[in-house]
């Protein structure tokens, strides 16, 4: 079985320097500057097959961001090594750049003061693309995404939501094999959330492309991905699929109940825990209410992140 | 890579940069219209103004119509061979990180802002010549019409250099983020080096010679003493050779440092 | 609040802003040692910048005895006192009106209008380069000693740099904050700055090269004449009363046309983007 991506030991550390508070210690540090070491990426890793949708979740900085980037090859890895497309991303050679794609949610990649229509006709000749497919292509995409109407305004002066469904177009207008997408629906509203996530969800499976999505919305990854990948200070803390994720997890329920006169409560309780609960709580005192509801993946997670940032 | 491929990005990054330059029409005019005026007048004030103390009909060998000529010639070809828009966007797109989205673009950076360079001192060029254009034949000014050409092919060449120079200055962003100040150092240097202040023959013989010597020299008063007389073919050759080894220099220098940089860079922001 | 109506009195106005800019100036050092390259590089601008005045003038005279009605060592003090005022623009000015444009596009303008304090000091103050103290003492240091290299120097008249200078400084300020003020108006003209330098460039040469009507131009209605020429001239030779009376008018004078161009160009403003 060949892998789509691939990493052995990678990591990456930063460096910066360590800078007390005031003026005279800025005078001080002028001269002499001690550096401080942050790991942003511990020796990962990981295997992705072709055609897999990998949903990368993560409190901020966790490390996310670090990954795709050596996965695109932005950056140069401190250890180990990457393999996408059978290519090492930081030797970013044409051939590999050309079927990869990184869409980053919260900045520009289309240029600001042209129409978008302008700019994928610069993508295209960037990515060496015939003019009528690549056309053609953005049509389909924009008919797809409802954004038609849009394409002959300069970027600027579009909303959000426009403006992210245009680098959306962008980013897919040469058929990426490889498609990163870093918080695709960050700052969205609902509706435009939903539209987003629909179309992904469509492209996905009749493209087949290997996908890695990292998104602060989970929803986005409930939806559309088949593993998750879990990251925790620098390190991949959960790798499996979704199911698994909340299965294993030992919440499993969420109890909510009221006894006369007293205020709600609410408990979270595993499936062993159950029987015994009932009992203790029907023997307690006169119910007014009683609601048992299964988690969800949402709950899911912001319990583990939540837990996860406490453990410093 | 395919040649026609490059080629076909190239002039788009060339047209883009035509475009989004158009688009902001006020910033364009005052760009390539007043600016350019007011710096002309103001330097063929300051000649006047020394013809006049000085009482003599000739400084150097030269009447007070070569001077008037090489100011006004003097400012717009400096205003072509100075680059601080670009680079100063360079600087800002590595220190920010909003570099990311092109890098991951197959194409390499150098060429993107080289190509966009060049369509903008196209444009602003065009625009611009009407002033020497009229301001020479109005005041009958000496020019040697036929030696435009040459010059002109000198003035882009050198061009292609000054952008070698930002280059390595923005690789430099990688690792120091902020280096406008250098930007600034690097052309008040050429301010002086180019001959942009007054024509370098005025100068003392050695020190005129050592400046002739350097690539900058082409930045104004070769190809502006060659247009207007004051010194002849054999000089602008002499600046297309100086020029060429800029360029390998910069060039090589702009390798490692990009190299270096890219080593280094953390990737900033999202 | 229900507290009493409470009229703040100058002094108590004169300790704010005082405080104020003390913290800003505070925070511009910090923030400006963090880079050390650029740090090191603003001085060694200014010091290129010096020498490429000082060496046009030198070479220019070495073909003409006189320029305008000043010889050489007449011209080095005039350099003199236009090092001293540019020293003091670029420690107290030339970062925030730089940027001004760029701070209206972005948006950042909206925030200062929401702070208790007045916009215009904020936005004109608050950077400071503390690495352009060295190049005010390397102009200090030029000017004194050229001074001393005159064959005449009445030290008396010497003195008026301690008015003109400093009216000098705030007409500097004035044009150029206007200049910087349009771009409220008009968005995305960032080259109105370079048109700013072209203008200030009439003022970096003694004024007696002017013909006489560009002289009184320089001098009334765009007044970048008064920000050098005349410091200089009452060291030099001294100019007839007007000029004086007119240079300590026009620096209180300037100051409030600034502030109300700031009002109207306020009134005309639209935020940033939507």
């Amino acid at each position: 079985m060949s892998f789509a991506i691939e990493t052995h030991d990678l990591s990456r550390t930063f460096e910066s320097y360590k800078k007390s508070e005031g003026l005279w210690n800025s005078v001080k540090g002028f001269w002499n500057r001690q550096t401080v070491q942050k790991i942003a990426l511990k020796p990962t890793n990981i295997k992705i097959e072709a055609g897999q949708i990998v949903g990368l979740v993560g409190s901020n900085g966790a490390g996310k961001t670090t990954l795709l980037k050596l996965l695109s090859g932005l950056i140069a890895p401190t250890t180990g090594e990457a393999k996408v497309l059978g290519y090492n991303p930081f030797e970013r050679k044409t051939e590999f750049l050309r079927r990869i794609s990184l869409l980053l949610g919260q900045k520009n990649q289309l240029w600001w003061d042209i129409t978008p229509l302008d700019s994928y006709a610069l993508l295209a000749k960037i990515y060496d693309l015939d003019e009528t497919v690549a056309k053609n292509k953005v049509k389909e995409l924009s008919h797809l995404l409802h954004c038609e109407h849009v394409l002959e305004t300069q970027l600027r002066r579009l909303s959000l939501g426009e403006r992210m469904k245009m680098e959306i177009i962008g980013s897919l207008l040469h058929s990426p094999e490889v498609l990163y997408l870093d918080e695709p629906t960050i700052g969205l509203d609902i509706v435009a959330q939903e539209i987003i996530r629909e179309f992904l969800n469509e492209y996905v499976k009749n493209r087949g492309p290997t996908v890695i999505l990292t998104s602060h919305y989970m929803d986005d990854i409930a939806k559309l991905a088949d593993r998750l990948l879990l990251i925790s200070k620098g390190g991949i803390v959960y790798d499996g699929t979704v199911d698994g994720f909340v299965a294993k997890s030992e919440k499993l329920h969420i109890v909510t109940y009221k006894f006369e006169g007293e205020p709600e409560q609410r408990s979270e309780i595993t499936k062993s825990e159950l029987n015994s609960f009932l009992n203790s709580v029907s023997n307690k005192g006169q119910l007014e209410s009683f609601k048992i509801e299964e988690t969800d993946f949402e709950h899911v997670i912001h319990s583990f992140l939540q837990k996860e940032s406490r453990v410093f | 890579m395919s040649f026609t491929a490059f080629y076909r990005r190239n002039l788009g990054f060339f047209k883009l940069a035509i475009a989004s330059n158009l688009e902001y029409r006020l910033n364009f005019l005052l760009d390539s219209v007043f600016q350019p005026l007011v710096n002309s007048i103001v330097e063929m004030v300051l000649w006047m103004a020394i013809f006049k103390g000085a009482q003599a009909i000739e400084i150097a060998g030269f009447t007070q119509n070569y001077y008037l000529a090489y100011a006004l010639w003097g400012t717009f070809v400096a205003r072509i061979t100075v680059n601080w828009m670009y680079e100063f966007r360079m600087i800002e797109e590595i220190d920010t990180g909003s570099i990311n989205g092109l890098l991951v673009r197959p194409m390499h950076y150098y060429e993107y802002y080289l190509s966009q360079l060049l369509g903008y001192k196209l444009v602003t060029t065009t625009v611009s010549f009407i002033f020497p254009l009229t301001l020479i034949t109005l005041f009958d000014l000496p020019t040697q019409w036929s030696r435009i050409p040459a010059a002109m092919a000198l003035i882009f060449y050198y061009v292609i250099f000054v952008y070698g120079m930002s280059f390595c200055i923005a690789s430099l962003a990688f690792i120091f983020n902020k280096v406008n100040s250098l930007t600034v150092t690097k052309n008040l240097a050429l301010w002086l080096l180019t001959g942009e202040l007054f024509p370098l023959d005025l100068m003392p013989e050695n020190i005129k010679n050592l400046f002739l010597a350097l690539p900058f020299s082409c930045g104004v008063y070769i190809p502006v003493g060659y247009i207007t007389g004051r010194i002849d073919s054999s000089v602008l050759i002499q600046g297309f050779q100086t020029t060429t080894i800029g360029l390998v220099i910069v060039s090589v220098l702009g390798f490692f440092l990009w190299r270096k940089g890219m080593k280094q860079y953390a990737g900033t922001g999202a | 609040m229900l507290a009493p109506a409470h009229k703040t009195t100058l002094k108590e106005m004169f300790k704010k802003y005082f405080i104020l800019y003390r913290a800003f100036f505070k925070a511009s050092a910090i923030a400006e040692i963090e880079f050390r390259l650029n740090f090191a590089m603003k001085i060694f601008n200014d010091i290129i910048w010096y020498a490429a005045q000082v060496f046009t003038f030198e070479v220019l005279f070495l073909h003409t005895k006189l320029i305008g009605t000043w010889d050489v060592y007449q011209t080095r003090v005039f350099l003199g006192v236009l090092f001293i005022i540019d020293a003091m623009y670029m420690i107290f000015l030339q970062e925030n009106l730089d940027k001004f444009s760029e701070k209206v596009r972005k948006g950042e303008l909206d925030l200062l209008l929401t702070k208790p304090v007045n916009s215009q000091f904020m936005i004109s103050f608050q950077k400071v380069s503390v690495s352009c103290f060295g190049n005010l003492m390397i102009a200090t240091g030029w000017f004194v000693s050229s001074l001393l290299n005159l064959q005449e120097v009445s030290w008396g008249r010497s003195l008026w740099i301690f008015l003109l200078v400093p009216c000098g400084f705030t007409i500097l300020y004035s044009i150029r904050f206007c200049m910087a003020a349009l771009s409220v108006i008009l968005v995305r003209a960032d080259n109105l700055q370079f048109v700013w330098y072209q203008l200030y460039r009439l003022g970096m040469r003694p004024d007696s090269i002017y013909l006489r009507w560009l002289q009184i131009i320089i001098l009334t209605i765009l007044p970048v004449g008064l920000i050098a020429s005349v410091p200089a001239r009452a060291i030099l030779d001294p100019p007839e009363t007007w000029v004086y009376v007119w240079s300590l008018a026009a620096a209180p004078l300037s100051l409030w046309l600034s502030s109300r161009f700031w009002k109207f160009a306020l009134s005309k403003y639209q935020s940033a983007s939507s």
